[in-house]
């Protein structure tokens, strides 16, 4: 035990247990990265990018922590060099629910291409690179379309947008897929069922399976997440 | 194909998932605190107990650095517990999640606060009012599994946390020599204990039979068990769905119409009641 170790443990400040609603900013960044990568692998549809520059500040984070994995490999001090490998393993941990969140999200655009980008709603929930990769995308597969077989059709049926007839060519995702959530909070859900409607008065902590038409609300307001 | 996995988390998602619990550790090598991602690691000092993602233990574990202390709920009088109440006391329900973990605070000896409750202002409050205020405002501010302090050595036995097949199948694998009792007991107790609620999760979905209902509760669920059947849960109810799609539309439109006709009408007869009610 060296001098350090005894000032701290002399420290007149509050162990960070005993302070229950002072969560760390970097765990904080965790459970937003974990809970945003939990939801959009579960639902439906594409949710919003979040705007607080979540996703900026932790690619900074690991770009920084990738930078001193180089500086630590110069040193091959036997001490240091478990400490590399705990960094490593946790780098490759963030990394995969980074690179997870946005291949799913891309998933979901690609599947719906058009659903997404010719709504300006539904616009506005992707990130500017996405939007671009969708606009090229589409640009690139309907000129395809139009090289191989669409050109041949008349003028008027060659476009991929159409809603003559009352049914649109645009594919949407199905909004009353079956999601599961876990309350946050006690809540009452308003859910539509086949046979009947009803309120369900939650308790926090409860485990429901529901339409993702019915937990949308629930989940935006923080209420609720998906599991 | 960006991503060619279906829709929710798959079972090795959820084990990734489960190993960012915090677990107990008892060190048996001083390990100087290192500079992660999500945070400062404790300073290890054999032999005071820290907490530590579960697969940060279990590295440790592997290179005989730590031993794990395991979690109250997986010993043997625990898990017996709760087999008890999941077959006699309550042979319908899974048993209930661990109760919300409370702390007691510094600031004000004698009180204690919920660990993951929004924040009440009140004059009782902390030294850090203002961080308090900015996240009472984010969500993010209430801890949800896994990283509720629910399987260290302090939490409370006889329930059941969210992760907790992963985790023990975890921590027998790879421990088993930290266990409170010998790693065969346990392992047979908690096989007792998956066979039990695999039951109640398959009669679950005989509630489903007449999915006229538009919801359905599966509390103290464990995330295992959810992701092992949620293909078949997600299916069962999108497929009768589905299947009484026109069903529901007839039966939206009447009661449009009846709560029409109670409006204009006046004269609101039971069944626009009723409707009304819904």
């Amino acid at each position: 035990m060296d001098i350090d170790d005894i000032l701290a443990s002399l420290d007149p400040h509050p162990p960070s247990s005993s302070s229950p609603s002072l969560i760390p900013p970097e765990t904080r960044d965790l459970q937003a990265l974990t809970r945003h990568w939990v939801a959009e692998r579960s639902t439906p549809e594409l949710l919003s990018w979040p705007s607080d520059g979540l996703f900026e500040r932790i690619n900074d984070k690991i770009k920084r922590q990738i930078e001193k994995v180089e500086e630590m490999t110069g040193d091959m001090d036997p001490k240091t060099n478990f400490a590399l490998i705990v960094i490593q393993t946790e780098l490759e941990r963030w990394k995969f629910l980074v690179r997870s969140y946005l291949r799913c999200r891309v998933g979901k655009i690609d599947k719906h291409l058009l659903h997404y980008i010719s709504n300006d709603a539904l616009r506005t929930r992707m990130s500017p690179i996405e939007e671009a990769y969708a606009r090229r995308h589409q640009l690139l597969l309907h000129n395809h379309y139009l090289n191989s077989f669409l050109g041949t059709f008349p003028p008027a049926m060659q476009n991929l947008n159409d809603t003559a007839g009352n049914i649109s060519m645009i594919d949407s995702p199905d909004l009353d897929s079956a999601v599961f959530i876990r309350l946050l909070k006690n809540a009452e859900i308003e859910c539509h069922g086949v046979d009947v409607d009803g309120v369900l008065t939650g308790k926090e902590g409860d485990i429901v399976i529901l339409r993702w038409s019915d937990a949308k609300g629930l989940v935006e307001r923080g209420d609720a997440e998906l599991v | 194909m960006a991503l060619p996995l279906p829709t929710g988390l798959t079972q090795n998602e959820v084990s990734f998932l489960a190993e960012m619990e915090m677990v107990t550790v008892v060190p048996r090598q001083r390990l100087d605190s290192i500079d992660l991602l999500g945070g400062k690691t404790p300073q290890l000092r054999p032999p005071h107990r820290a907490q530590l993602p579960l697969w940060l233990a279990l590295l440790l574990k592997k290179q005989r650095r730590a031993n794990i202390v395991p979690p109250a709920w997986m010993h043997p009088a625990s898990l017996a517990e709760i087999i008890h109440r999941e077959t006699k006391e309550d042979p319908e329900a899974f048993s209930p999640p661990p109760p919300p973990p409370s702390r007691a605070l510094y600031a004000q000896p004698g009180t204690a606060r919920r660990l993951n409750h929004q924040h009440q202002p009140s004059f009782l409050d902390d030294l850090t009012q203002t961080t308090l205020d900015s996240q009472q405002q984010d969500p993010n501010s209430i801890l949800s599994p896994p990283f509720l302090p629910s399987n260290v050595a302090e939490s409370p036995a006889g329930y059941l946390p969210y992760h907790w097949l992963e985790i023990a199948e975890a921590l027998l694998t790879h421990a088993g020599d930290d266990m409170p009792a010998p790693a065969g007991e346990v392992r047979s107790l908690l096989r007792d204990l998956v066979e039990v609620r695999a039951a109640k999760m398959r009669s679950s979905t005989s509630a489903l039979e007449g999915f006229g209902d538009a919801w359905l509760t599966l509390r103290g669920v464990g995330a295992m068990e959810l992701a092992e059947n949620r293909a078949f849960l997600a299916g069962l109810v999108d497929g009768v769905r589905k299947i009484g799609a026109s069903a529901e539309a007839t039966r939206r439109e009447e009661e449009e119409e009846a709560r029409r006709g109670g409006e204009y009408g006046g004269d609101g007869d039971e069944d626009s009641d009723e409707d009304m009610g819904l």
